[in-house]
This record gives C-alpha cells, structure tokens and sequence, in this order.
C-alpha cells in the first residue's frame, strides 16, 4: 500500500468514525480507527494483490466491499468471528488468524463499506481550482455584474468588501458562498420585511419568519413583532441576496470554475 | 370540452349518489369485533371512499380524491379540531409520522419505523399499539400499511412483512422481505391487489438491485419476486456495460403502487441507479431504475415499462405516485398515468401500452437536451457531477419527491408539491470503478409552491408560491372543491381547488409530514392530517 493511498485510507477511518456517529445506519457499526488501520496494513500485505488496494476487487478476486460475508460481518459486529473460518478453509485462503488479528481486519473492511455510504464521503469538493483566474475576475467585472455590488480590493464596496475572502475561505467554502449565499449558519445580511397595516402603521426589519397567514420581524430596536396578515395588511420583502439566486438562471459551469478560482486569489 | 364537463357533472353525481348509499350505513360503532364477523377475507370495496380509506393512496387509482362534499369552499371555515394523537414511540430515526393512515370500520391504522396503531378515528383514543422488535435498519421513515379482513400488514426496516391481527395488534405472522446485511430496509405501504400482498423495498446506500415482491396473505410465503433490472441476455441488458454493474444497479421500490383492476396491471415506479452520483461506470440507459413499470401482479411479469430519467446521476428516482386517470384525448376515452416525477418532467402515458402522451417540465430543470422518440428525457452529459461542480436543477431533492400529489377530476387538474431549485453536484469518489454514493450535492436555493397542472398538456394553470421555502407535504382533493396540504411551516392549508384560493387553515406543530385523508361517520366529515409525531383530527359539525 502506498504512501498516498495510506492517507486517503487513514482519512477515510476518521471520517468514517466522525460520520457514522452522526449519520450512519442503524447499528452504526462503528469503526475503532487505530484496529482499522491495523487491519489495513494486514489487508495490504495479504490481501490487496488479489481483492485490489481499493478494496474493489481484481480479476484475481471479488470485491469486498459487495461480499456477502464482509456485510454480514459488518452489521451484526463480528469481528471477524465469521469471517476466520472462511478465510481458513481454502483452496483459495488459508490463513490462520488470530481473534484480534480477526477483529483488525474486520474493522478495516467495515470501514471500506462504511466509507461508499452516503454519509461516509468527505464532502469537501477538491479540484475547484480548475478554472481560469483572469476569465473569473472579467465574469466579475464584467457579465456576472458581481462588481456593482462587491469590490474585489480596498474600501470601495457598496455591501461587500471582497479583499481576503480568498483567507478566509476554502475554496469549496468560497464557491458555495457565492453560488448560495443564503445557506448557511453565519448569514450576513437578513431579509428584509416592510408590514403595512390598514390605516397606515408600517413596520420594518429583519423577517423572522412568514407564511400566508402570520409574519414576524425584528426591528431596529431589536424588538420581536408579528402580525396577522389580515386583507389590507401588505408585506413586502427584499432579498439581499436576490442578485445571486437570479445569476443561478446564467451561470454556465466554466462560469463559476472560473468564478472560483479567481477569488480564491483574493488573499 | 362540453364532453369533459359532463363527464365530471356525470362523475358528481354518481359520487353524490354513493355518498346517499353509503348515509344510511354511516352510524357504526368503532369496534374492530365488526369486521370479524365478516369474512376475513372480506374485499375492500374501493369504489366509493366515503366512510373509509382503505389504502396507502384511499383507492387504487392513486388520485388522493374523495367523492366527500359535506367539507366544501363554503363550510369548511367550520372545520375544527376534534382530536389529535401523539405518537411516543420510535426506532431510530425519530418519531416523524410519514404514514398516510388507513381508516376502516372507524378505526386508524398508521405506522412509524417498527411500531404500528390502531386508534378509534372519531375520538383518536389508542385501541392497541404494535412495537416490533428490531435488529436494525434504516428508520427515516414508514410510510403506512395495508388492510385486508382482519389483518393489518407494514414492513419493518429490518426487512421483514408483519402481518397483524386487526382485532388484538398481536402479530400473526411475519417473512422476511430483504436482507438488511446489505443496506435493503423496509418503508414502503404495503398493497393488497386480489390475493397478494404487494411489498416494496427501500436502500440507496448501497449498490444492491431493488426488487418487488407479492406475499401470500394468509401464510406471509413469498409469491414472486421481480428484480428492478432485466435479466443477462435480455436486449434491454444492454442499457448497462456489463451484467456487475447491472446487478448491482439500484432502482428501489419505494413508494406503494397503483392498480387498474380491469387491466390487471400494477403501476409503481423505480429509484435512482446505483453508484448513485458518479455513473462513469455504467455507461448506459440503466434500466429499469427511475422507471415506471406495468407488472402483471399475478405472475410478476414487466408488461411494460417507461423510462422518465434514464442514466440517473442526481439521485431522481421516479417513485411519485404513478396516478390514474381516465381521461378524454381528442374525445377519445383513455386509460392514461399520469406522473410530476422528481427529475421536473411530467408524464402522461397511455397506461394500456406504456406509450408517452405528453413529455413536458413541470419546474425549472436544466439537464435535458430535449427528448427522444419515446418522450423520454435525453440527459445532458454536461449536467452529470463533476469533481469541481455542476450547477444542476433541479437539486438532489428534487422537484418532487416521495410525497403523494392528487388529481381531482372534478377539476381536471394533477397537483403537485413543486420545488424549483440549483444545488451543485460533486463527484467525491474518482475511482474508475466508484461505488456507493460517489458524490453528492451541496447547497441550494429553492422554491417551493403548489402547483395545479392540466392533467392533459402538463401546463400550469395555478401557482401557489409559498412565502418561504421549508418542509412538503403530501396533498388530497375532494368533491367539496377543495385541497387540503401543508405549507412549508406549519399550517395544515385548504385550497379552492379550481382556482387557488386558500380557504381555511390550521396551526400544527409542525410541517404536515404525510398526506392527508378524508372519511366521513356518523354523517360527520373528518380531515386528517400528520405533523411530526403528531395525528390531528379535524371535523365538521
């Protein structure tokens, strides 16, 4: 097993430990990182000519991640226990392993399983930095209109001052803050909402929540109001971010790889 | 379009008629010991959902319409709350109530992951509850049950089929339905068709086919079994590079099925094909995932099939209910199906034959390059993922999904949740042989509306924006002219059906998580709905 392949394994062990608590099947299986990698390098040494260093199989050998006997051994948490007298019997195996060389390998392919689920992926997106840099600061400047609003240096901004965010982010971050910059935990910028009762009173402020039936805002004053949004009653909101959403209906996808891998160089 | 008005005048009037039949009959106690003195193998009678709702979908037809007027555009700002029922048992995933309930005889009985109940639908007292015992499995959701005499079917989600005296809530029987080793897990509302319990089956961790299956109702022995994918040699094998990648290709059963009685065919459609996001490996068409499938429900034979989204890489099954309609085409009766399909296609097929009718958006989708000679969408290979991201809609999510639409022929219109939505795909895993999920998407922005479309050209004739996007829910119409769904908080919402109008709400807890019925006793009509763990009736009086 290579250098390289030990890390993504490595990574995929963690991720796979961290993933399965928050998100995995029921029993979760989970995966003690240091008897998987045990089991990994026994799984490199013994096993990987013929099941492949993925684990996916050769054809020398069937892939272990589909074997009936590595899942059954997966999900009711065996150990191994099951899978030794397979592996002893031959014609094909006869290794003689002990229980906690067993458990070792056993943790090691229930977390190669555990780690094509759903849930067992790294979902930080690599290679986003395929684009063009000078075709991404002219979409800026130029087609997207991003500058109208944003300046990429100094303190010229209108509502966003864009120098550093190239720091501040990762790359995968920066294009998901651009494309949908209302998704998120730290939103900037709130909607705004304007209630106009009948007769004349109008509030405004930070939309807190609205349906056909009731809105509720936030004021200046920090204080909560809501209100029934009986006939007479008009709301009105303004997304601070609708320049965004209407660039989704023109963004080709060379557009945003060029997008961002020009802020990305906003350091 | 006089013929159609007639058609309809006539289809009221012939409810209307029902519901007079049914009056008389309509004073009976909630007890199950009156269903027994019956035979158990009593057969639903499914013509007229007046003082029960017998099924995942009420009928077979999938339509989610009741011939109910008592509930109409004028009276229904008296409709009020009359009980509700907290559901305080789970497995797993939480206690979200994603079961449609069936009424029969007066009595509820809904599901949620391994637990199951029987409550009095005047009062939502509990008569009995069934909990069973897990070993595991995926518990994102149950999506109901099945009645037939006195038994009570669900699927567990570790695959097994249990079969549940009506009377006591004692199982009678069980049979494994899958193999939960392999990530397979049960969710889906059984369907009783003749003398076969119809079993879908759930799992899209992982690279396994799907399948579906009829069980013998009084043993629980399996009957048949049908795999989601064509058998090696078969021309429709070569949508697929090679039989490894068919075999192990997908294509779910997760949503309950319809049935046209005098066709003898069952409607369902498929899930996604596996590896779910990076399809490099599976170069092809891939059926029969995201398909929509006509099996003989005796012999479990493909009669025939069509394909709303081949080569899937977002993760758009085509399970939305494959809804029946008999509809008039260029004054031609016709047996059409009629599906808003997740990928933002709607379908109008000629259910006799599979063919396509009417091929057209629905929502905003970007992934297309038109259509083939089949109606069946061509895939834009520039909108599968990639390692540095596509912009795709709709979003993984899709522009429907699992949650029940309604047609009402009263109106003429199907309804729809409707997202239009972007997210952006990532392929995660480049591996020349990906498996598993192989990528996802991130992000989004959507918006979600009710949309009312013309059952004959797809095209909207109403709009309803919700004021914020959030949670779906399922939909019912009514002859009353009305549509009771949820919006995207928290309110349990009716429509003037015909035009849009909201009429009446109610404040839930939560988003109304199922679909909601409709039944009427003792000359009272009742609406109910499912928000979170939560059952709420709601009355006319």
């Amino acid at each position: 097993m290579g250098r390289a392949l030990r890390l993504v394994w490595v990574g995929m062990l963690i991720l796979s430990c961290v993933a399965g608590r928050a998100w995995g099947q029921f029993p979760r299986s989970p995966v003690e990182a240091a008897s998987a990698e045990r089991g990994g390098r026994m799984y490199a040494e013994q096993c990987a000519s013929c099941h492949g260093e993925d684990t996916r199989g050769t054809a020398k050998g069937p892939d272990m991640i589909r074997s009936l006997a590595v899942l059954h051994d997966r999900r009711q948490m065996l150990y191994g226990k099951e899978l030794g007298p397979l592996l002893a019997a031959g014609p094909v195996h006869t290794f003689q392993y002990n229980e906690k060389e067993l458990a070792d390998l056993s943790q090691f392919l229930t977390s190669a399983v555990n780690g094509i689920l759903r849930s067992g992926y790294n979902a930080q997106p690599s290679n986003l930095l395929s684009g063009d840099a000078k075709a991404g600061e002219a979409y800026f400047n130029g087609a997207g209109g991003c500058s109208k609003c944003h300046a990429s240096t100094g303190d010229l901004a209108t509502t966003g001052n864009l120098a550093g965010v190239g720091k501040r982010y990762s790359a995968a971050a920066l294009q998901q803050k651009f494309l949908f910059p209302a998704v998120g935990l730290r939103i900037a910028r709130k909607v705004q909402v304007t209630v106009s009762l009948p007769g004349g009173p109008v509030y405004s402020g930070d939309l807190v929540r609205v349906d056909d039936f009731t809105v509720a805002l936030k004021d200046k004053a920090g204080e909560y109001r809501s209100f029934n949004r009986t006939p007479g009653t008009k709301v009105t909101t303004v997304d601070p971010f609708a320049g965004h959403a209407e660039l989704l209906n023109r963004y080709t996808d060379a557009d945003i790889h060029n997008l961002t891998t020009y802020l990305v160089t906003l350091q | 379009m006089k013929l159609v008005q007639a058609g309809f005048l006539a289809f009221f009037l012939i409810s209307t008629a029902l519901i007079a039949q049914t009056k008389s009959a309509a004073v009976k106690p909630a007890t199950t010991k009156a269903v027994s003195a019956q035979a158990a193998v009593r057969p639903l009678d499914l013509s007229k959902l007046t003082d029960s709702w017998p099924t995942y979908n009420g009928d077979y037809s999938g339509r989610r319409f009741s011939p109910l007027t008592k509930i109409n555009t004028t009276t229904v700002k008296q409709l009020s709350p009359a009980w509700s029922f907290r559901v305080e048992t789970t497995t797993g995933g939480g206690r979200r109530l994603s079961a449609t309930p069936l009424e029969v005889d007066g009595i509820l009985y809904f599901t949620v992951p391994s637990h199951m109940w029987a409550v009095d639908a005047r009062s939502g007292r509990k008569l009995w509850q069934f909990d069973w015992e897990s070993k595991g499995g995926e518990a994102i959701g149950n999506r109901g049950a099945a009645v037939r005499g006195d038994t009570v079917y669900f699927e567990t989600e570790d695959c097994n089929l249990v079969a549940v005296d009506i009377h006591t809530g004692k199982e009678k029987w069980h049979a494994s339905i899958g193999n939960p080793d392999q990530f397979y897990f049960g969710s889906v509302a059984p369907v009783i068709v003749k003398n076969h319990v119809m079993v879908g089956i759930s799992g899209d961790d992982f690279d396994i086919p799907g399948y579906i299956e009829a069980h013998d109702p009084e043993t629980g022995a399996l009957q048949w079994r049908w795999y989601t994918h064509p058998n090696p040699g078969e021309p429709e094998a070569k949508t697929w590079p090679n039989d490894e990648a068919m075999l192990h290709g997908g294509g779910m059963t997760w949503v309950a099925g319809t049935y046209d009685a005098e066709l003898n065919l069952y409607y369902f459609g498929t899930g996604n094909a596996q590896p779910v996001i990076n399809g490099t490996a599976r170069p092809g068409a891939n059926l029969y995932t995201s398909t929509i499938c006509a099996l003989n429900p005796d012999t479990g034979k493909l009669v025939w099939y069509f394909q709303p989204n081949p080569h899937d890489t977002h993760d758009w099954d085509a399970v939305q209910t494959p809804v029946l309609i008999d509809g008039l085409i260029a004054g031609q009766t016709r047996k059409l199906l009629a599906q808003a399909s997740r990928n933002g296609w709607y379908f109008l097929l000629d259910r006799t034959n599979g063919k396509a009718l009417v091929s057209t958006p629905y929502a905003k989708q970007n992934w297309t390059l038109g259509v083939d000679k089949n109606g069946t969408p061509i895939p834009n290979p520039a909108k599968m993922a990639t390692t540095n991201g596509t912009l795709v809609s709709p979003n993984q999510a899709g522009a429907s999904n699992w949650f029940p639409p309604s047609f009402s022929p009263l109106t003429g219109l199907f309804y729809v949740p409707a997202y239009d939505a972007y997210s952006v795909y990532y392929v995660y895993d480049n591996n020349k042989r990906p498996e598993g999920w192989a990528g996802n998407d991130r992000g989004g922005w959507s918006v979600a509306s009710l949309r009312a479309l013309d059952y004959k050209t797809g095209k909207v004739k109403w709009n309803h924006e919700w004021p914020s996007p959030g949670g779906r829910s399922g939909i019912l119409t009514t002859a009353g002219n009305l549509l009771f769904t949820g919006d995207t908080s928290a309110n349990l919402v009716a429509f003037n059906a015909t035009t849009g109008a909201i009429v009446w709400h109610a404040g839930l807890d939560g988003v109304v998580s199922n679909g909601p019925i409709t039944y009427e006793l003792d000359g009272l009509q009742y609406v109910v709905a499912a928000a979170g763990d939560t059952l709420y009736g709601f009355v006319l009086r």
